[in-house]
């Protein structure tokens, strides 16, 4: 089993890449830095699992090097679910990336990361519903305490691709 | 009043009204799309780019870009 941690440039991927295998990796993402993804592993229930942490990205039709990489390694790696994480203060920036690898037919785990951030700016999600719309687990996590991670950890393997169509009709659109 | 997103004076704030076809994928990356409210936060000097906040976030914009999307500014 594969994993991409995605997500759009510091959101705390690599603080959550780093939580999940136990490494110390330290990466910046200064613009004109080589970007690069690092790869590392991880047990769910006595599987041991490859975790990748993608190159922060906005969106898969890259602008940049590291959208490039990040639009490749996702489709070099048909198989993998994704974990998105996305800023629980900038948050529909992130839906948008998680509805791009949503319709490009993965599986997928929201990670509503720097919660305590976006709790102090009296920011309010509706994780119910926001779960409730995308089919989809939604957790709320803060990487750098950790707090989330169990229940994150515990929907990776019960997540499932979900159709667009079914998300517009859920959201009350038109499909 | 309407103007370019690149005519936006410092701390002007502004809905967007337009933005061209082939940047609208672009742009919706990073937050921006019609009915989205914006607030010019810097414009650099020398046909630099524009600095926009959008939902609490600080995003970049290249003149060329921002010279393609409308907004009806606030007074």
């Amino acid at each position: 089993m594969k994993i991409l941690l995605m997500g759009n440039p510091n959101v705390g991927k690599s603080v959550f890449f780093n939580r999940l295998t136990g490494a110390n990796v330290i990466e910046s993402n200064y613009p004109g830095t080589t970007v690069d993804y690092t790869k590392g592993y991880m047990r769910i229930e006595g599987e041991d699992v490859e975790i990748i942490d993608v190159p922060g990205a906005f969106s898969l039709e890259p602008k940049d090097k590291a959208e490039e990489v990040a639009a490749k390694m996702l489709r070099e790696n048909r198989d993998a679910t994704v974990v998105c994480v996305i800023d629980a203060s900038k948050v529909e920036r992130g839906l948008y990336l998680a509805l791009e690898i949503m319709e490009e037919g993965y599986p997928l785990v929201i990670a509503l990361n720097m919660w305590d951030v976006a709790e102090d700016k009296n920011i309010q999600i509706d994780v119910a519903r926001l779960k409730e719309i995308l089919g989809v687990p939604v957790v709320h996590t803060v990487a750098i305490s950790g707090e989330g991670f169990r229940e994150l950890v515990s929907k990776i393997k019960e997540t499932v691709p979900v159709e667009m169509d079914k998300i517009i009709k859920r959201a009350g659109g038109e499909a | 009043m309407r103007k370019k997103l690149s005519e936006m004076l410092y701390g002007e704030e502004g809905m967007v009204t337009s933005i061209e076809d082939e940047l609208k994928n672009k742009v919706a990356g990073m937050g921006i799309r019609v009915g989205k409210k914006l607030k010019m936060f810097t414009r650099q000097p020398i046909k630099g780019p524009v600095v926009v906040e959008v939902d609490g976030a600080n995003t970049s914009l290249g003149l060329g870009i921002a010279d393609k999307i409308m907004v009806e500014v606030e007074k």
